[in-house]
């Protein structure tokens, strides 16, 4: 028999995205049927009341109290509910004020506390980044900048002053760093070993040195770089110093260098620079075509051929062959990317089957959405368009559930593409919650996936590629693999 | 840019305030002592009887009620460990948290919204609302007031929040357009239009005071005093109680005149008949404030936009006639 309870909080006052986070975690907890979180006013009760979850205590909240209010199948779903949402109520209104642990003010300060410490990971609005950036260069510390939205002047200029100090300045909008096997932002739990990665993707990276990590292998460093530094007006300036490192460390053998095509004068630059290297290199400029490689680097179309060449073994790809379904509903392909460079990516091995494609953020040889009419689509949810004030995707799974609601009920759609990003930073359970998503749904259209992860990662990749199999998505070995099952799937 | 400065025994940082909404400096004038109320990642607030501050970051933008802080080398509040609850003396142009931080407010500019623009024709207005349904139905949140307009689209069974937001909805534009064309309004007749909305749905603000408050933006920015008066005296008599008491604080300062700087700047996009900017102006005000305020706005715009009698204002003279508010 259904139970309710609620829960009150005096005069308390949560920012609006956190009332919503805390909503939807609680809905989703087993056995809740129906949950919300609003303040107490007369009109809220009402709706509490019209939705069945209206309960004595949550009845005489006041305006300025919070209500919490479920129905669960059972008193103990109903009590264990209750407690999980206390506890994630608590949450926000201790982070940040815990005496217990350190809260540094300042670069300076939190030197003092650390003075061994040669790296400042700044994330804080951009358009602060650049001083603190610079703060962090004046201590002689290595930077790498989270933020995005640093205007590009400032990250010009503060390459330039890094590259005097002989410090790096990974970013602005660097995702993504190994360094000496330390995880940074979002990262996954890689071996150490002989492969250096440079990338100006965060998801590229991290699909690569998992790819090389699952296939055995291990990286010495990740050094990311920030999407624009292969740009003309940056000139490539963290890449070469990342050259330069992995040149003269003796762990690394091997370097992977992956980015968007660079402007043509800077392709020269790197390419003039990798070819005075001592070293081996996998050049994956994802979309670029005829690139005259130097004779130590090789030239790989996706971030598997990246990791496959680096590895200098073929990574084998299962299932080979998509199931056996029949006519499938319909004959387009929708990608839902939380990874841009995944993205990125099927876009690339759809052009290179020669299918039209089309997305919001085009590779080389894709359309813009606005002439998606009859393309396969290929969306990047971790795009500005879907982001500004909400959650990165691969911190809120949610932000794709009316997107994938709508290719589900799209007549059109055969396939579904998506990827879920493991490491560091990223959600707990995506695979859960996709898989809490697409309960009960129609086998129909069929989803393939990628796992890009390990399984020391904290989601640990076995065990969510296992909750996404029992919710009858297809899970394939790489992106790129993924993406190839989806041409198989529609017959191309 | 002027920085923050340590005093003392190194403890105290002291933030200069750089900017002022004339509500937040009447606040500072008003209390000696306040209390910290909540607490959030760019922005806090404060309490002094029924009357709120908000000192924020640059990025929260401007508003009436909002100082803006020159955080430049301290940019998370929580490193300051502010927490709701703390006391908070004023004095000496001065504002003391807890003995930790203070912020000063010896040299800041006072920030009022610009002037309206003046509006498109009627027809260009129609297709604006269109427009405004459209985006609020594909890129609003589930949560809110948007959804009204989505589940509308793909028939979707109504949450009890939509089935009863759109009854209040309904009413409230039955009597503006009745207001519009009559120039004549009961009392009683707009606080039973309102009061369903007051205090509805979910945030920190609910939607249904973010509703209100885009109405009421969009009324003066057209100009339609008549009705802007009505609605603005319904609200300021409606009874206590019926929302938070940030929200009601908030929603009688609208009723007064005072909007903060994003929903001006997408009501004067609405007005010159640029819905994509409107959005841009408002997406990233809370969860769904930004999309229920837009609604509001897109609700009223529709029943202007219908109504013969509602002229709109066609020269500067006529819609530079009230702005700012009273004081």
């Amino acid at each position: 028999m259904s139970a309710i309870r609620n829960a009150v909080r005096r005069s308390t006052y949560l920012d609006s995205i956190v009332l919503m986070r805390i909503s939807r975690q609680v809905a989703a907890l087993p056995g809740v049927e129906e949950a919300g979180l609003v303040i107490g006013t007369p009109a809220n009760k009402e709706i509490l009341r019209e939705a069945r979850i209206l309960g004595r205590e949550g009845d005489k909240a006041e305006p300025g109290d919070l209500i919490l209010a479920l129905r669960a199948k059972d008193g103990v779903a109903a009590e264990a509910a209750l407690a999980e949402a206390k506890r994630l109520l608590d949450q926000p209104a201790v982070s940040g004020t815990s005496s217990s642990q350190y809260a540094c003010r300042s670069i300076r300060g939190a030197i003092q506390h650390m003075p061994d410490a040669n790296l400042a990971l700044i994330s804080v609005p951009g358009h602060f980044a650049a001083a603190e950036a610079r703060k962090a260069l004046a201590l002689a510390l290595h930077v790498m900048i989270f933020s995005d939205n640093v205007p590009i002047d400032d990250e010009v200029a503060l390459k330039r002053e890094a590259r005097a100090l002989r410090r790096f300045v990974m970013g602005p909008d660097c995702g993504t760093a190994i360094i000496g096997g330390m995880p940074l932002g979002f990262a996954n739990v890689v071996p150490l070993g002989a492969i250096g990665i440079i990338g100006a993707s965060g998801t590229g990276i991290q699909e690569v040195s998992c790819l090389i990590a699952r296939a055995g292998g291990g990286i010495s460093h990740a050094i990311g770089t920030g999407g624009r530094d292969l740009t003309a007006e940056v000139g490539a300036t963290t890449t070469l110093m990342a050259i330069d490192a992995l040149d003269a460390d003796a762990t690394t053998k091997h370097v992977v260098l992956i980015s968007k095509p660079p402007a043509a004068s800077v392709t020269k630059l790197v390419l003039e620079r990798v070819a005075r290297s001592p070293k081996s290199f996998t050049i994956c400029f994802l979309g670029a075509a005829d690139l005259a490689m130097p004779a130590n680097a090789r030239c790989a179309l996706t971030l598997k051929a990246a990791a496959e060449l680096a590895m200098g073994a073929a990574i084998t790809s299962e299932p080979a062959q998509p199931p056996v379904l029949g006519s499938l509903p319909g004959r387009l392909v929708r990608g839902l990317f939380a990874g841009g460079t995944l993205c990125a990516e099927a876009q690339i091995v759809f052009t290179q089957a020669g299918l039209p494609v089309a997305s919001n953020v085009p590779a080389p040889g894709a359309s813009p959405v606005t002439d998606a009419r009859g393309c396969h689509l290929m969306i990047d949810l971790g795009a500005d368009e879907f982001t500004r004030g909400r959650p990165h995707p691969m911190i809120e799974p949610a932000v794709r559930d009316r997107s994938l609601a709508e290719a589900l009920a799209d007549a059109d759609v055969g396939v579904i593409l998506l990827d879920i990003v493991l490491g560091y930073g990223a959600h707990a359970d995506p695979a859960g919650h996709l898989a809490s998503v697409l309960v009960g749904r129609d086998r129909r259209p069929l989803i393939l996936a990628c796992v890009t992860g390990t399984d020391r990662d904290p989601q640990s990749r076995t065990a969510q590629v296992r909750k996404l199999t029992e919710a009858g998505v297809m899970v394939a070995q790489s992106n790129a693999d993924a993406a190839t099952l989806a041409l198989k799937a529609i017959g191309s | 840019m002027r920085s923050p400065r340590r005093r003392g025994c190194g403890r105290t940082i002291t933030i200069p305030i750089l900017r002022s909404g004339i509500l937040a400096r009447k606040f500072c004038r008003a209390g000696a002592c306040a209390e910290v109320v909540a607490v959030f990642e760019r922005s806090l607030y404060l309490r002094c009887a029924d009357m709120f501050l908000c000192i924020g970051t640059p990025s929260i933008g401007n508003g009436p009620i909002t100082m803006i802080g020159d955080f430049a080398s301290a940019s998370e509040l929580s490193e300051f460990g502010l927490r709701p609850g703390l006391s908070v003396s004023i004095a000496d142009r001065c504002l003391t948290i807890a003995g930790s931080a203070q912020f000063s407010f010896d040299q800041y500019e006072v920030w009022r919204p610009s002037r309206w623009c003046v509006p498109r024709s009627h027809r260009e207005l129609r297709s604006v609302c269109d427009a405004i349904v459209r985006l609020a139905a594909v890129e609003g949140p589930e949560e809110g007031l948007a959804q009204i307009y989505r589940l509308r689209e793909r028939g979707t069974d109504p949450t009890p929040l939509a089935r009863i937001a759109r009854a209040h909805i309904a009413r409230f534009e039955s009597w503006l357009s009745d207001a519009l064309e009559t120039h004549h309004t009961e009392p009683t007749t707009s606080r039973d239009a309102i009061e369903g909305l007051i205090g509805l749905g979910p945030g920190l603000t609910p939607s249904g005071d973010d509703f209100l408050v885009g109405a009421l933006a969009l009324l003066d920015a057209l100009a339609q005093r008549k009705a802007h008066a009505a609605l603005a005296h319904a609200i300021a008599t409606a009874p206590r109680g019926l929302t938070s008491p940030l929200s009601d604080y908030l929603l009688r300062a609208a009723a007064s005149g005072h909007v903060g700087e994003p929903l001006c700047r997408a009501v004067s996009a609405v007005i010159s008949g640029m819905a994509d900017a409107a959005v841009a102006s408002l997406r990233e005000i809370g969860h769904s404030s930004g999309w229920d305020m837009l609604v509001g706005v897109g609700s009223a715009l529709k029943v202007v936009a219908a109504a013969r009698r509602a002229a709109l204002p066609v020269d500067e003279a006529r819609c530079t006639a009230r702005r700012g508010g009273a004081e």
